[in-house]
């Protein structure tokens, strides 16, 4: 094996083998489970940032394959690992959130019962997200697809002894299978029309040398986008993501914000070549991805729930990624999926050590319970909103802008538009978000003694503290991950500057000035203008009315056929096999009567049979 | 002669064994049955058989019968009214069954009867039962003394009053 | 006289004895009933044996054996029938049914 095949191997195997370890063995000992979690991703980071430095060329891949599964006269199902510039960036950033999110946690699950089932899980997650990034064919990918949202389902369900955070994690993990119905079924057809499918197999097939035709190609990309947009949490399979906020923190830190949400968009550009020989379906994409960031940032101009709005807003950029993917850049996507990851998970966790002091995800509480004496959160917080908002010189600005000038070039004035539209609205929520949680005013404004901090709280603050310096760092990095990835031909310098950043600051400047005004200043209303409209907060804040209408529809048709289902259980079949067994036993009743322990009857019924054999015995003449 | 009178003397005492409502009248009807069976065998040359006949079953079957009834039968219950369906099947069943019978020896072809037939004599039958049948010799009297072994055992009164073990 | 007459009489108190065993109620009367069905069997293999065949003493030998059966028979019965009177104070045979379904 070579040297980076090896590296993305260990990169899977290292938390694996500690996933394992503990859920076997380490249940009552949490602080080894934690260190050895730890460690197998502090492997896994080396491993991948090796990865990293190594394969640097674009457009070159290096694959390594064994088979699994040999059909006879059909495809033999392999299994190995596959990986190019885009796959290794991707693999680090995985990495490194996680291990950020993995040392938070030392902090912030410090007490719980569960620490060590909790890092087991984490470990869990690692492998299944790394397997996926590196995979090399899709049904591999699929497989690695289903252990993710798996380790989504248990940590989501991390305090499962409660109803919501149950219910939470049995909604996230059905609404993503309905979607990854269309992804197997996409996967079949290319197994059947190809004989494998095998990524570079696939791009292939579909490029203008293959053997797909446009019809096929166009089929195979709606049903792989559908288990994409329940993944991804966009379009109608959304409103699984805000209710996963039941988990802890950390949790949503990783999966619901960095990592296994984007992996519905990694896929998007790791097949990047396939879609792009289906334009239609990519159109479609578009808008429903640009559909999607706005509703969901209307959402989040309402929620109270500090969790939710940053859930909202993932949702809102994951639409932003996966509008620069459709508009042809995978570029623009991929690096804002990056920043996105950086400066999201930031916001996750900097809000996780405002929870964790105030003991309430309400926005409005958290303000009242000294919110400024909490300095790592502070930092945290106004660094990743200016991020997220996407003011310059941070991450999300340089990501931002190329998302839009990628837009501008390829979709059209009303898409860009519209875009713009969201940019600002993400502005505005951001800050209102900031400036209720960290009022300035008399609300919570005195700064008392602060007791020493902890070594958890030291854990926090740390990992926090780098995210934060990276948000200033990342967006440094967009030329050098442009000539990483160097898609040929498909985008037009999303990185050359013009008149559109300019309008996107103003926009972002206005929403952050109409923040102010509602929310900032001293003496403020703290009451939004969408708020203030009664049915629109009650349509904002009930994800546009989208779960009662699957409540109506929807859950109460599942509910009708899996009530028929347990009649049909019930009465015709435990009713046929009673039946079976009380016929047997009434048979038997009806049989025992010739058993009487009347002995005349026995000794008549003998001598009737007797006589007549003898009778018929002599009429023969004779024994045979 | 002696055969006629044997066999329509043992016919009678068969019917008085089954047929009359007491069973001491019963009992001395099947001794009575048994001195025809016995009067037969006579008519069949087979003298030791018959005697062996009248010993056993006369002298030691019927007496052990009294004595069965004398220890258990319930004679100061009253009786039961006796079922007429019962006694009319039981009448069918065994009719049919003679009937039969007799089919099968009328339908066979004898052999002509060679007129009154040699007396066998019991020297000959103990010779066979010590040469030939040897074996059924010994097993019997093994079956002998088990049954006595087991007819003691069985109604022998235990201290507490159940029965033998 | 023929072998047939034998053999009709046998058949004839055969018949009677089990008339007897399917109608008394009583233990021994049933036991009296199967003796003579007993006896019955005798005859017939003695009058087969020394009129229509070639070796008298075979029948004899059986006939013994039948005998001595048949006493061992009846002293096992009859001490049963002490022991089952002692148990149930009863030895009607429509009574000591208990082995319904």
């Amino acid at each position: 094996m070579s040297g980076p095949v090896l590296a993305a191997v260990l990169a899977q195997a290292a938390p694996l083998a500690a996933c394992l370890t503990i859920l076997i063995g380490l249940r009552a000992r949490p602080r080894a489970a934690a260190g050895l979690a730890t460690l197998s991703l502090v492997v896994a980071l080396g491993a991948t940032a090796y990865l990293v430095v190594v394969v640097a060329v674009p457009n070159v891949h290096w694959v390594a394959q064994t088979t699994w599964l040999p059909v006879a006269d059909g495809p033999a199902l392999a299994f190995g690992v596959f990986f190019d510039p885009l796959a290794a960036t991707m693999s680090f950033v995985v990495a490194f959130i996680t291990l950020a999110v993995m040392v938070y946690s030392l902090g912030y699950m410090a007490g719980d019962p569960g620490f060590a089932r909790y890092f087991g899980f984490l470990a869990l997650f690692a492998w299944a997200m790394l397997g996926l990034v590196l995979a090399s064919n899709l049904l591999q990918v699929l497989v690695f697809w289903e252990l993710v949202g798996l380790a989504s389902f248990l940590l989501i369900g991390f305090w499962f002894e409660q109803s919501a955070p149950a219910a939470a994690a049995r909604k996230a993990f059905l609404m993503t299978r309905a979607g990854d119905v269309g992804f197997l079924l996409g996967v079949l057809l290319l197994i059947r029309a190809l004989g494998n499918a095998t990524i570079p197999d696939v791009i292939a097939a579909a490029g203008p040398a293959g053997i797909f035709s446009p019809r096929f190609t166009a089929t195979v990309a709606i049903l792989l986008l559908m288990g994409v947009i329940g993944k991804s949490a966009q379009g109608p399979l959304f409103t699984w993501l805000p209710d996963a906020m039941e988990g802890p923190t950390p949790v949503s830190a990783l999966l619901h914000s960095a990592t296994m949400v984007a992996a519905g968009v990694f896929l998007v550009a790791r097949l990047h070549g396939f879609f792009a020989a289906a334009p239609e379906v990519m159109r479609g994409l578009l808008w429903l991805a640009l559909v999607t960031a706005l509703a969901t940032a209307t959402m989040a101009m309402v929620a109270e729930d500090i969790k939710r709005v940053l859930a909202y807003s993932t949702i809102s950029q994951l639409g932003y990624m996966l509008m620069a993917l459709a508009a042809g850049s995978v570029t623009a996507g991929f690096f804002h999926l990056t920043t996105h990851a950086g400066f999201k998970a930031l916001l996750f966790l900097a809000s996780g050590i405002f929870i964790h002091h105030a003991h309430s995800n309400e926005m409005r509480v958290i303000a009242t319970k000294q919110p400024r004496s909490q300095r790592a959160g502070v930092i945290g917080l106004v660094s990743g909103s200016l991020a997220l908002a996407g003011v310059i010189p941070f991450s999300g600005y340089f990501s931002k802008e190329a998302v839009l000038a990628t837009l501008g070039h390829n979709a059209g004035t009303a898409a860009l538009a519209l875009a713009y539209l969201g940019a600002g609205l993400t502005a505005y929520y951001t800050f209102r978000m900031v400036w209720l949680t960290i009022p300035v005013g008399a609300v919570g404004a005195v700064v008392t003694a602060h007791h020493e901090p902890s070594g958890g709280d030291r854990a926090m603050a740390a990992s926090v503290l780098v995210l934060s310096a990276l948000t200033l760092v990342l967006g440094y990095l967009g030329g050098w991950l442009a000539a990483r990835l160097g898609h040929e031909g498909v985008e037009h310098g999303p990185f050359a500057f013009g008149a559109g950043p300019l309008v996107a600051l103003a926009l972002v400047a206005a929403g952050i000035a109409l923040a102010w005004v509602e929310f900032g200043r001293r003496g403020a209303a703290r009451a939004g203008f969408a708020e203030r409209v009664p049915a629109l907060r009650d349509f904002f804040g009930d994800n546009w009315y989208l779960d009662r209408l699957y409540g109506a529809t929807l859950v109460r048709w599942g509910t009708a056929l899996s009530r028929a289902a347990r009649w049909h259980d019930h009465t015709v079949l435990d009713g046929a096999s009673d039946g079976v067994a009380s016929g047997t036993v009434w048979g038997g009743r009806i049989l025992a009567r010739v058993q009487g322990g009347y002995v005349q009857a026995y000794v008549a019924v003998a001598i009737s049979l007797i006589a007549a054999l003898g009778v018929w015995l002599v009429r023969r003449g004779g024994l045979p | 002669m002696v055969f006629a009178g044997s066999a329509a003397m043992a016919l009678f005492g068969a019917l008085l064994a089954v047929g009359l409502k007491n069973i001491f009248h019963n009992i001395l009807g099947f001794a009575l049955a048994m001195l025809g069976v016995a009067g037969v065998f006579l008519s069949l040359g087979s003298d030791f058989l018959a005697a062996v006949f009248v010993l056993v079953y006369v002298g030691a079957v019927a007496i052990a019968m009294v004595y069965a009834v004398m220890l258990s039968y319930p004679l100061d219950l009253p009786q039961r009214r006796r079922s007429v369906p019962k006694i009319a099947a039981a009448a069918l069943l065994a009719a049919i069954v003679t009937g039969a019978l007799w089919l099968v020896v009328r339908r066979a072809p004898w052999p002509p009867p060679l007129g009154a037939p040699d007396d066998v004599a019991p020297a000959q039958t103990g010779y066979r039962f010590l040469t030939d049948y040897v074996l059924a010799f010994e097993l019997i009297s093994v079956l002998l003394v088990v049954a006595m072994m087991g007819a003691v055992m069985v109604a022998r009164r235990t201290r507490e009053g159940g029965s033998g073990r | 006289m023929t072998v047939a007459s034998y053999l009709f009489v046998a058949a004839c108190l055969f018949g009677i004895g089990l008339y007897g065993l399917l109608q008394r109620r009583s233990l021994v009367a049933m036991l009296i009933a199967l003796e003579l069905m007993l006896a019955a069997v005798s005859i017939n293999v003695v009058a087969l044996t020394t009129l229509a065949g070639r070796d008298g003493s075979l029948g004899q030998v059986v006939a013994l054996i039948l005998v001595g059966v048949a006493a061992s028979e009846a002293a096992i019965a009859l001490s049963l029938f002490v022991a089952i009177h002692r148990a149930r104070h009863n030895i009607d045979v429509e009574q000591l049914s208990e082995l319904t379904g």
